[in-house]
């Protein structure tokens, strides 16, 4: 045949050339045409972080992903993930870590990865080698480029002020709060509690305040300045950069002549405690101290199930990081506290993912049950509110000396803390992930943080952080979200097995139609005796 | 999955088109360039069935999950072109009776493997990915080689002025069963909800019953003289 098939060809060649050309270059554009993708499933998956900080290394540094699946067992209880999630970043992989959210498809994947890797043992050596040729592996390919470091990433902050009545040398009280968001993978983290609690309360706060200051009668000789910082997960860069735009290369700013105090706000959405972090405990008679005053003395009279209580913690620069955002401002001595429900700074539900507004409603705890991870409990964080503003005020207005009583409440009626107000800002700010890598100047976070402040403070200004180029403080690294392939595929051997058995079958029919001509005889034989019998 | 299952896919679906070329004989009779003939026949019918059911029939706007059996049945009754090109190829070869079914079949079915399986086959048990659909889209194949072979042995019949009255009915059946199978097979997925590898069967099943009512026919027909 192969003789027949030359011929055919040589004729082709001879008689028309262009023609040959036709036939063959679509052939040849096929054979080296890549590959198109088709895949079992297609799923969106994150990356765990990578950042440089002031030099150090965190994180995974590769991005690129095409291996085979294989399964691990892990104990998945939510404190236990969130104990884990800075051990992660402090180990330095290779193979890049990928979270990605559970769903049918997914869980399947993996339950079949399970069994074809757990049954290694228990079966014996013919089952196990059945079993290797037939089992469905799954290939898990991304489809991104490599991680490379972001140029001219801009940290954006925000500041807005009210400024107090009468003269000009007023004293001032600066209130802070960071508005970005950290965990083990940035665009999985929300921050519900840390910090978007915090930004929650600063805005209800500026709120309150600008309506206060609207009045004359009630307008205070206090200048506030409020001030939501970007980078704040990153050893607080937005506050640094900050104070030494307004310290060290301003003629005159607000945080140069006289700062009564900067009350920073960190994780203030839960719990039945409320610590005021300092690095050097208030002398008396100073500002400072007067606050420390009023907070005891409205948790005492007013919010009794409130344990306040005051934590003094040096600064210690040898640390890698800063441990509050006060520390940045007593760095610069300016007396400065920060107001947490939670006791230490360590604490892994700071850094983490698990800190949602609420889980979702496939999850296993009941409808009515509180969620098990770090969230954010609207009740606690408006009654924590209105402690804090009570509190201002009876500073603002002196009110302890001018011999108002302790149980004394001024935000009722309309100066109320709104409930729902600070539970749609919650709601709004853990809508979308918040990591300091996914927010940039032209990010919806910081136009409407802008707009926001722009209602009830004056002079509302964007304050941009870049790092250096030559010695930078921080570098982040793009190809935080990919799409990842899963491909069933099967094991060599299956290949080899399959070959044998289609030999099998040519086989089989190789000597069918050899001896067709036996069967062609019998069917005669069975249609003659018709014939014969007539 | 890499090129070895293609390889594996391809033996499977193209050798026992060779290994029934070479047995049959044909090769001793010079019949590569006539079944080459044949295959350009099988391009020009389809091609011409195709801007048919374009002009003349209706895209189907009703819902994802209703089959349009009226519908399905007309486009199926256009393939009775295949009937009439299988009956060009062999009006045009001279010989045994034989001869002009297994050029003619030989040359249609390879045809359609090569326009119709090669190249999903290539694009696709080429990817990572695996999927059992290319094994049997080769067994298919395989399958449709007996069927066209049938196909034409029915056809040929039905041309034969000497064809005796009482068999004027069982050849039209079959041809018409012939015409049809697809039709059916559709019928059966959908009203059974067959599995793959069910349908693989039932086709098999259904083709082979056909052939050997054809060669029971062909052989009495033949040898009767």
């Amino acid at each position: 045949m192969f003789e027949e098939a030359s011929e055919v060809f040589d004729n082709m060649f001879k008689s028309s050339f262009p023609l040959t050309f036709i036939v063959f270059i679509p052939a040849v554009l096929i054979l080296v045409s890549p590959l198109p993708a088709e895949a079992a499933h297609e799923f969106t998956v994150y990356r765990m972080q990578q950042y440089d900080l002031q030099g150090q290394p965190y994180g995974t540094r590769n991005a690129i992903l095409n291996t085979e699946a294989r399964t691990v067992e892990a104990e998945d209880i939510v404190q236990q993930f969130m104990e884990l999630e800075p051990e992660m970043l402090a180990t330095e992989t290779i193979v890049p870590v990928y979270f990605a959210m559970e769903d049918d498809e997914l869980l399947s994947i993996y339950t079949q990865t399970l069994t074809s890797s757990s049954s290694q043992g228990s079966l014996s050596a013919a089952e196990v080698l059945l079993h290797t040729a037939t089992a469905n592996g799954f290939q898990m390919v991304t489809s991104g480029a490599q991680s490379k470091a972001v140029s001219d990433w801009a940290i954006t902050s925000l500041e807005g002020r009210l400024a107090g009545v009468g003269g000009e040398d007023l004293p001032t009280i600066v209130v802070v709060a960071h508005y970005d968001s950290f965990g083990i993978a940035p665009w999985l983290s929300y921050g519900a509690d840390s910090n978007g609690s915090g930004v929650s309360m600063l805005l209800e706060l500026a709120r309150l305040f600008s309506k206060l200051y609207t009045y004359k009668r009630t307008h205070a000789g206090y200048n506030l300045l409020f001030f939501v910082s970007g980078g704040g997960k990153f050893n607080y860069q937005g506050t640094k950069r900050w104070l030494e735009d307004n310290l060290d290369h301003t003629d005159s700013s607000l945080l140069q002549d006289n700062v009564a105090f900067v009350l920073c706000l960190d994780t203030l959405g839960n719990g039945d405690s409320l610590h005021l972090h300092v690095s050097k405990p208030p002398k008396e008679g100073s500002p400072q101290f007067s606050l420390l005053k009023e907070l005891e003395l409205v948790a005492a009279s007013q919010y009794p199930e409130v344990k306040f209580s005051m934590v003094h913690k040096k600064i210690n620069l040898a640390d890698d990081m800063l441990a509050w955002e006060h520390e940045r401002f007593g760095i610069r001595r300016l007396p400065a506290f920060t107001l947490s429900h939670l006791p230490s700074h360590r604490l892994a539900q700071r850094f983490s993912i698990m800190d949602v507004r609420s889980v979702s409603p496939s999850s296993r705890h009941g409808a009515g049950e509180p969620p098990a991870g770090p969230h954010v409990d609207v009740k606690k964080l408006s009654r924590n509110t209105k402690l804090v503003a009570e509190a201002l005020a009876r500073v603002i207005y002196n009110l302890t000396e001018k011999g108002a009583p302790g149980d004394l409440q001024i935000f009722t009626e309309q100066m109320q803390v709104q409930d729902e107000q600070q539970s749609a800002v919650v709601d709004w700010l853990t809508a979308q992930p918040r990591a300091a890598q996914l927010v940039d100047k032209d990010s919806s976070v910081v136009s409407t943080l802008e707009y926001h402040l722009g209602h009830y403070l004056k002079d509302v200004k964007r304050h941009y952080v870049k790092a250096d180029k030559r010695d930078p403080e921080f570098v982040f690294y793009d190809q935080l979200k990919q799409t990842m392939n899963a491909y069933r595929v099967k094991p060599a051997i299956f290949d080899l097995l399959l070959a044998v058995c289609i030999a099998a079958y040519l086989g089989m029919m190789y000597l069918a139609i050899q001896n067709f001509g036996v069967f062609y005889s019998v069917v005669r034989r069975v249609t003659q005796p018709k014939t014969k019998a007539n | 999955m890499t090129l070895f299952h293609f390889g594996n896919c391809f033996a499977l679906a193209y050798f026992p088109y060779f290994i029934a070329y070479k047995c049959s004989g044909l090769s001793e009779y010079n019949a590569f360039w006539r079944c080459v003939q044949a295959g350009a026949t099988y391009l020009f019918v389809q091609l011409c069935k195709m801007l048919f059911l374009a002009t003349f029939f209706p895209t189907w706007e009703g819902g994802a999950g209703v089959y349009d059996f009226v519908g399905e049945f007309m486009k199926a009754t256009v393939d009775l072109a295949d009937l009439l090109g299988l009956h060009l190829v062999m009006s045009r070869n001279a010989g045994k009776g034989e001869y002009k079914i297994m050029v003619a079949a030989m040359g249609w079915a390879t045809a359609e493997l090569v326009m119709s399986r090669c190249l999903p086959l290539w694009v696709g048990a080429r990817g990572i990915e695996f999927d059992w659909k290319y094994i049997q889209m080769s067994f298919d194949s395989n399958i449709s080689l007996i069927h066209y072979i049938g196909m034409a042995a029915v056809v040929w019949m039905f041309t034969r002025y000497d064809l005796p009255k009482t068999f004027r009915l069982p050849v039209t059946v079959l041809l018409a069963l012939c015409v049809y199978k697809s039709f059916l097979m559709e019928l059966f997925v959908h009203v059974f909800l067959l599995g793959s590898w069910t349908v693989l069967l039932v086709k098999a099943v259904l083709t082979g019953g056909i052939s050997l009512c054809s060669l029971f026919l062909f052989v009495t027909l033949v040898h009767s003289n």
